[in-house]
Formats: structure tokens, C-alpha cells, sequence
């Protein structure tokens, strides 16, 4: 693995953070920030990283100066952007700073950009607001920096608006505009957080380019550990609003010297994949046949074409194995997932569970066969009713099919206590919870039915790495004691690696390759597999035991 | 962002845990027109213990006069006691609008549920509310009226007929957000079946929508009252309302304004504490919806 190992001691500082707090306003609680330092040099990438809540964003906005006013206060320290202390601007120097001399990247383009402005509009707005520049001059700088940002066909994208544009290509105008006038300064927060492994590496890949051309410093928010490794100089780790350790990436990763800095390595799954198990018992309790979802081809109407959502899709599980499909976003492997739940009806094909096959069940035929298989989803914050406390949620389905209240609310507290919560949690009501214990409570949810199959769609993608580790290792113990086939649905190819037996590769609706985990990983067939781990950022260094992947 | 304010009242869980802020802060307004509402509330419910007159007693020789300690705002050109017919005519007003926005919310909610849920009906449904939202209103109720003649009942269906579209178009919003969050789809991979969704998964979320909505219905239906009384088209003349009093007081306004100006003013304080009762929960219950200081 190739570290960035430059040096910066002789370079410029642009951005000094000294005993930078900031405090909810009003508030008595503990500091949101608390005295963070942080130095970047002309040229240099700074990595913050920390999980959730550890202050990485609230950094960044106060550099920015966009701290949400009446929320957040400054309560002591110095921002000096080049000898400048930006929290003595006022509002309207703050604002000439931003796009000059500081500006910022988000995680989500498609949020970020105007929706109903074209985005050549929208980059030359920045040169409107900041500069008096000609019309053809301005036209000629857009096209400059479009043409920068490796943007296809300028011509074309100048005049599109953002939904016409993929996540790429809108991130790409994103960067376009933040540095279209030079900037000192570079700000991404999450810049690729959103985006697709492949798409991720070609914007990480741009904007280190970029970087070097115009001696940007950049501060780099992320909590992708791999993302750190690729891209870093220096890393900086925050936990509970402080700078708890910094050094240089490759020191940082081989040589991590605070016990939390080496959980966190620690936590990053490893792409090495797990041996597969035993084929004991070939009772297959999920069989997907020819399954195929096409959209809009019933509309009186329309003449649009019909989307192939998924094709072909074939695939069995046996009890107690697991089964991955693994694909970017649009590959269709929600599509087979929520197929096979019965929540969207499929087309064509068969989904035999315990050996009936449920495709072309009606609602009501489908209810007593529905205990046979579950779901656990991504979002652990809504996909537990807010309303209603967790005792409530984990009875419902079983009082569906017959069990007593009371004999419910018994094997509630008892599935609990199985994963990991204490039994006084059927009392209380979701936002009472973390992100991890809610995907635990759903997690929960789904094997009060006693199934034999557990879907689980990117159930620990919205986690952080420390909780994913702890909920994949319940999932395992889980499989472990009750047998439960699992189909794991993920992008995240190191999760992948952690929990399946058996990898499903898909795109655009097909599945391109089948095999175990350890095959598609360390020896891909097809193409598109083998480009999805090529793209897997970091793929060369082994976190877990801070040094080099050995070649297997 | 994740921490949700705890559901701290019962009040709050109804309404949804995230949706209601910590922090109840009120402006001096809200106060003021809780108040204002309250005691007009009050004093018309208990209006008949005290009011000095019957309010439909005639007395010739005492027509048009103006205030006295025997008749405290005067009387009208049958000699009526203005007092007590104000604050008589009150409960006949405030009863058609709370019972307008009752009946239109229940049905409304009722209708947008199904609405939102089934797409077949939906298809049916929408179509209907959106003839029924083309009928301009004051013109249904002076048909109505006409065919049925002039009954409280006739008045509260005509003003509560063009108010339920609206509210099934809310619901209908609400529910169709809704079903997509990942809860209900886990209700449904459960088993549940689909009544006991929509009303136990969805049908809360709409609580705190309806209850914004039901006091604007309140409001528009009390002053649609007066409007079809004022027009004849309303209850019968016999009873006082406030749009009655105004109605028979509009052909004295030059020799006697206060026949027009006390109804008037009760409506007014009326409909605009409503009004702005109605504001305060919906900056309460969605404060995405508040406007920006500053």
C-alpha cells in the first residue's frame, strides 16, 4: 500500500484550529467541541475522522462560519485562515471569504444543487456574486473548470440540470464550483459517502488531482477508514468533540498509539473473506427462480420504455448458510430483496419458501406464509414505529399469528435480552435508543416470528463501524443457535466478506457472478466484480492488525 | 440531530414524539386569544343563566333604543334585547362551527385513509373530491338550504361538504408519505393486516395536521354561517345568530351601527382568535412550516 509521504513543515499554514469549543447554546451540557487544534498546510490533506457524533461536521461549519445560530455558540478559541481570525468577521466578510478563500463540498449533490437551475448557471453564480467578470469571460471560466473536473461532453452538461446528471457528474459540478475561484481552502464533508464504490475512487482520484494542480489545502471529513487511506496526509481522530490523536496517515495506520484509534482500526472489516461452512443439511428454505421485475409497462398511455429492474435472478439458501448480493446502487438488488418480502410484486419467476412458492399469492393467501421470512432494513431510525414503545413493536407480529399478549410480551423480553438489551427496554420508546440497539430491537422484531429466512437490506450500512462489528456478530450468533438462512444485501464488499458463505454479484438487474465468498473475492471471474473490488478504497492494508495485506 | 425531544406529556406522545419541540414557547398572542376565545366560549355557553331578556321577546314600544341599565346595548327594531341576542346567537354560531369541523375532519380522515392506501379507490375517490372542490360553497348551501329548508342541520352539511375534500387531500398527503417509512413495510412483513395499519400505524401521523386543520374549518365555517345567514340562506330567522342579528341589522346601519357592530366584533374576536390558536399549533406541531426570524 502507497501512503501519501509528503512533508509539509516547510509549506504555508493555511488553516490554524487553536482551543477552537463550541457549546449548545444555553445549554449546561459537556461541549459539543472541545478545544480542538487542528493545522492544515498549503497542499495538504487533512483526514478528520470519528463515528457519529464525535464532532467532525460541527468542525467544519465553524470554520465555515454556517453554525446553526441560536443552536451552536463559539465559546473560546481562534480560526486563523492565513494570519486572519475568521471569528471576528462579521457576517458580510464572512460571506467574502466563502467561495474566495474557504469553500465546501457536501455529502449529498443532489440536495446541494438548485434543482430547477441548470448548473452552468449555477457555477457561474459564484463568479456573479463574487467577481465582475464579462459574460463571455465567465462562460469561458465554467467551461474552464467543467472541463477540469473531467466532466464528459461540456457542451451538453452546461446547459442540463441536476436530475439529468449522475451522482458523479453532480458531485463533479459540486467540486466545480467550490474551487472555480481558487479557494485556499477545500471543505468535504462526506464528499462520496453517497456515491458508488467505482464513482467513489474517480471522485477521491479528482479531487487529489485537483488538489495538487492548485496547492489547495483540504480538510476532509469522513468516517471511512479506507477513504483515510487512499487519500489522507495527515489524520486526525475525534472522539466526543476532541482531537483525541493526529499524525500522518501511514504512522496513524501502523502505529496507532490511543486504545480508541485502534478499536476503531480494529473495527474495519477485513476484505480477506471468512472460510465458508459446512453444507450440513441441504434443506434449501428460500429457492428464487427466473425472478424478473420490470417497471412501467402497465400504464395505458405512456410510451416510456420499461425499466429491467431485475432478470433471471436465481438463487437458492440453504438453513443456516448466508447468502450476500452484493452490487452498486441500480444493480436491482433491493428490487430481488423487497421481490422476495412480497412488498413489491414480481413479474415473472418463482420464490419458493418452505416450499411453497409465494410469487403469485394474493394479499390475504400470502399472510399465513409471511411468518416464513422477515426483514430487517437499513435505516434503524424509521423503521420502528416512533410512536409506539418496542414492546408494542414486538408483539404485533406475533399477535398476529395467534400468540397470547401475554405469552408475547414473555418471549419479547426474552428475544431482548438475546440481542443484547436489557428486558426493561419493552417499555420504552425508539428515539430512547442508539442507531445500534434500534437495529437490534428490529433485528428482534424479525425473529419473534421464528422465520427461516431473515432478509437483511444494508442492515448495518447506516451504522457506524464499531456497531456494525458488534450487530454482524449478533447476526452470527443469531444464525448460530436458531439456524436462520440469512440474504445479506450490501454494497459494502468488506461486510461482505465478514458474513456471507456464498456472494451474489448483480448489475444492471442481472446476477454476473455466483460463487463462495472466497472465490468472487480473491479470484473474481467477471469484469464488473472484479472492477467493484479493484475500487474497494484501501484494499491493500489490513486495518485490523495495522499493517499490509498479505497477498493470499 | 438524532436526539429526539423526549415525550415528556401524554399530549406530546399523541402528537407524535418528534414532532412537538421541548420547549413550549409562546408569544403574548396565543395567550391573548386563548383567553379571548375562552371567554367568549363561556359566556355564550352559559349565556341563558344570566342574559337579562329572552332573546325573542318583542317589544314595540321599546324598538331601536339605545344602551340603558335595562338594556345594556340597546335593543332592535322589534324591541329585542341586543344583549342577550348576542350572546344567545353565539352558541348557535360556535355550535355550527365546531360541529363543521367535527364532521368534516371524521370524514375526511376517514375517507383519505382508504384514499391513501388503496389505489384503486384512490382513483375514484380523488376524482370525486375534486368535482366536489369545484362547487363554489356559499352556492351549495344557498341550494341546499333551498331544497331543505332552512335547518341548522342543512347549514352544517353544506358548510362541512366543501371542507372535506381539503381534508382528504391532507390525509391523503400524510398517508401516502407514510406508507413508504420502513415501519409500516415492517407491519406488513409481520402480518398485519391492512385495516390495523392504517389505523395504527398511520392514522396517527395525521393527529397533528387535522387538529391545525379542524380550527381553520372552525373558523371558516362560523364565518360561512353568518355569510349564508346574512345572504337569508342560513338558519331560520327565528333563531338568533350572529349573521341573523347582522342580517335584520343592516337595513337600520345608518340610524343604529351597534345592531351590526356587536355581532360583528363577537365574530371578529371570535374568528380571529381561532385563527391565530390555529397558527400557534401548526408552528407547534410543524415547525418546519414557522417562518424564519430575521
Amino acid at each position: 500500500m502507497r501512503f501519501k509521504n509528503r512533508r509539509f513543515d516547510d509549506a504555508d499554514r493555511v488553516l490554524n484550529i487553536r482551543d477552537l469549543s463550541v457549546s449548545l447554546s444555553g445549554g449546561h451540557q459537556r461541549p459539543i467541541l472541545d478545544k480542538v487544534n487542528v493545522t492544515i498546510h498549503q497542499g495538504e490533506t487533512v483526514c478528520l475522522v470519528g463515528e457519529s457524533g464525535s464532532g467532525k461536521s460541527v468542525t467544519s461549519l465553524a470554520v465555515m462560519g454556517l453554525l446553526t445560530k441560536d443552536a451552536l455558540t463559539v465559546t473560546g478559541g481562534v480560526i486563523d485562515l492565513e494570519g486572519q481570525n475568521l471569528l471576528e468577521l462579521d457576517h458580510k466578510a464572512m460571506r467574502q471569504m466563502r467561495a474566495r478563500r474557504i469553500s465546501m463540498i457536501f455529502q449529498e449533490p443532489m440536495t446541494a444543487l438548485n434543482p430547477v437551475m441548470q448548473v452552468g448557471a449555477q457555477i457561474e453564480e459564484v463568479l456573479d456574486s463574487h467577481t465582475k467578470l464579462p459574460p463571455r469571460e465567465k462562460k469561458k471560466r465554467v467551461v474552464d473548470i467543467m472541463n477540469q473536473v473531467h466532466l464528459p461532453d461540456v457542451e451538453r452538461i452546461y446547459n442540463s440540470y441536476p436530475h439529468q446528471l449522475s451522482g458523479g457528474q453532480r458531485q463533479r459540478i459540486m467540486i466545480a464550483m467550490a474551487l472555480i475561484l481558487e479557494p485556499k481552502l477545500l471543505i468535504a464533508d462526506e464528499p462520496t459517502t453517497a456515491l458508488d464504490v467505482t464513482t467513489q475512487n474517480q471522485v477521491l482520484a479528482l479531487i487529489t488531482e485537483l488538489q495538487e494542480k492548485h496547492g489547495t489545502a483540504v480538510l476532509f471529513i469522513t468516517h471511512d477508514m479506507g477513504v483515510v487511506a487512499e487519500i489522507a496526509d495527515t489524520v486526525y481522530v475525534m472522539k466526543d468533540g476532541q482531537i483525541i490523536e493526529h499524525a500522518p496517515v501511514e504512522t496513524l495506520l501502523r502505529h496507532p498509539t490511543e486504545e480508541y484509534t485502534r478499536r476503531l482500526l480494529q473495527a474495519v472489516p477485513s476484505l480477506i473473506p471468512r472460510p465458508a461452512r459446512e453444507r450440513n443439511g441441504a434443506v434449501e428454505v428460500l429457492d428464487v427462480e427466473g425472478l424478473r421485475k420490470v417497471y412501467g409497462i402497465r400504464r395505458l398511455f405512456s410510451r416510456a420504455k420499461p425499466t429491467l429492474a431485475a432478470q433471471d435472478v436465481s438463487f437458492s439458501i440453504i438453513r443456516g448458510r448466508t447468502l450476500g448480493i452484493v452490487g452498486e446502487s441500480g444493480s436491482g438488488k433491493s428490487t430481488v430483496a423487497r421481490c422476495i418480502m412480497r412488498l413489491i410484486d414480481p413479474t415473472e419467476g418463482e420464490i419458493r419458501v418452505a416450499s411453497t412458492d409465494i410469487a403469485r399469492l394474493s394479499r390475504r393467501e400470502l399472510r399465513p406464509h409471511r411468518r416464513h421470512i422477515q426483514i430487517v432494513f437499513q435505516d434503524p431510525f424509521r423503521s420502528l414505529n416512533p410512536r409506539w414503545t418496542i414492546g408494542q413493536s414486538l408483539i404485533e407480529g406475533q399477535l398476529n399469528y395467534g400468540t397470547s399478549r401475554s405469552e408475547a410480551i414473555k418471549r419479547s423480553g426474552e428475544l431482548l435480552e438475546l440481542v443484547g438489551l436489557p428486558a426493561d427496554a419493552l417499555k420504552r420508546y425508539p428515539h430512547q435508543f442508539s442507531g445500534g440497539q434500534r437495529q437490534r430491537i428490529a433485528i428482534a422484531r424479525a425473529i419473534a416470528m421464528r422465520p427461516d429466512v431473515l432478509v437483511a437490506d444494508e442492515a448495518v450500512s447506516a451504522l457506524d463501524v464499531s456497531v456494525q462489528a458488534q450487530v454482524l456478530q449478533l447476526l452470527d450468533e443469531l444464525q448460530e443457535k436458531l439456524g436462520i438462512a440469512i440474504l445479506f444485501i450490501t454494497h459494502d464488499l468488506r461486510v461482505a466478506a465478514q458474513i456471507c458463505d456464498e456472494v451474489v454479484v448483480m448489475q444492471h438487474g442481472r446476477i454476473v457472478e455466483h460463487d463462495t465468498a472466497a472465490n468472487v473475492l480473491m479470484h473474481p471471474q467477471h469484469d464488473y466484480t472484479r472492477a467493484l473490488i479493484e475500487a474497494a478504497p484501501g484494499r491493500h492494508w489490513d486495518f485490523a492488525n495495522f499493517k499490509e495485506l498479505e497477498p493470499a | 440531530m438524532a436526539a429526539a425531544p423526549q415525550p415528556t406529556s401524554s399530549l406530546q406522545f399523541i402528537l407524535g414524539a418528534v414532532a412537538v419541540p421541548r420547549h413550549w414557547q409562546l408569544g403574548i398572542g396565543p395567550i391573548i386569544a386563548a383567553i379571548v376565545l375562552a371567554i367568549i366560549v363561556v359566556a355564550t355557553l352559559f349565556a341563558p343563566l344570566y342574559v337579562p331578556h329572552d332573546p325573542l321577546s318583542m317589544d314595540a314600544v321599546q324598538r331601536l333604543k339605545g344602551p340603558s341599565s335595562e338594556y345594556w346595548l340597546g335593543t332592535d327594531a322589534y324591541g329585542r334585547d341586543l344583549f342577550s341576542r348576542v350572546m344567545i346567537g353565539g352558541q348557535v354560531s360556535l355550535f355550527i362551527g365546531v360541529g363543521a369541523a367535527i364532521v368534516s375532519v371524521f370524514i375526511g380522515l376517514l375517507i383519505g385513509l382508504v384514499s391513501g392506501f388503496f389505489r384503486i379507490a384512490d382513483a375514484i375517490i380523488m376524482r370525486i373530491m375534486d368535482s366536489l372542490m369545484a362547487i363554489p360553497s356559499i352556492l351549495l348551501a344557498i341550494a341546499l338550504v333551498a331544497l331543505n329548508g332552512p335547518s341548522l342541520w342543512s347549514v352544517i352539511f353544506a358548510i362541512t361538504i366543501p371542507e372535506i375534500p381539503r381534508v382528504v387531500r391532507l390525509v391523503r398527503a400524510v398517508v401516502l408519505s407514510a406508507r413508504e417509512e420502513p415501519y409500516v413495510e415492517a407491519a406488513i412483513a409481520v402480518g398485519s393486516s391492512m385495516p390495523k395499519i392504517l389505523w395504527k400505524h398511520l392514522m396517527p401521523n395525521t393527529l397533528a395536521p387535522l387538529i391545525v386543520q379542524g380550527t381553520y374549518i372552525c373558523a371558516s365555517a362560523i364565518l360561512t354561517e353568518a355569510i349564508l345567514s346574512f345572504l337569508g340562506a342560513g338558519v331560520s330567522t327565528e333563531i338568533p345568530t350572529w349573521g341573523n342579528i347582522m342580517a335584520e341589522g343592516r337595513i337600520y346601519f345608518q340610524i343604529k351601527p351597534s345592531l351590526i357592530f356587536w355581532p360583528g366584533l363577537m365574530l371578529s374576536l371570535c374568528i380571529l382568535s381561532i385563527n391565530l390558536l390555529g397558527d400557534t399549533a401548526r408552528d407547534l406541531l410543524d415547525p418546519r412550516l414557522k417562518k424564519r426570524e430575521g
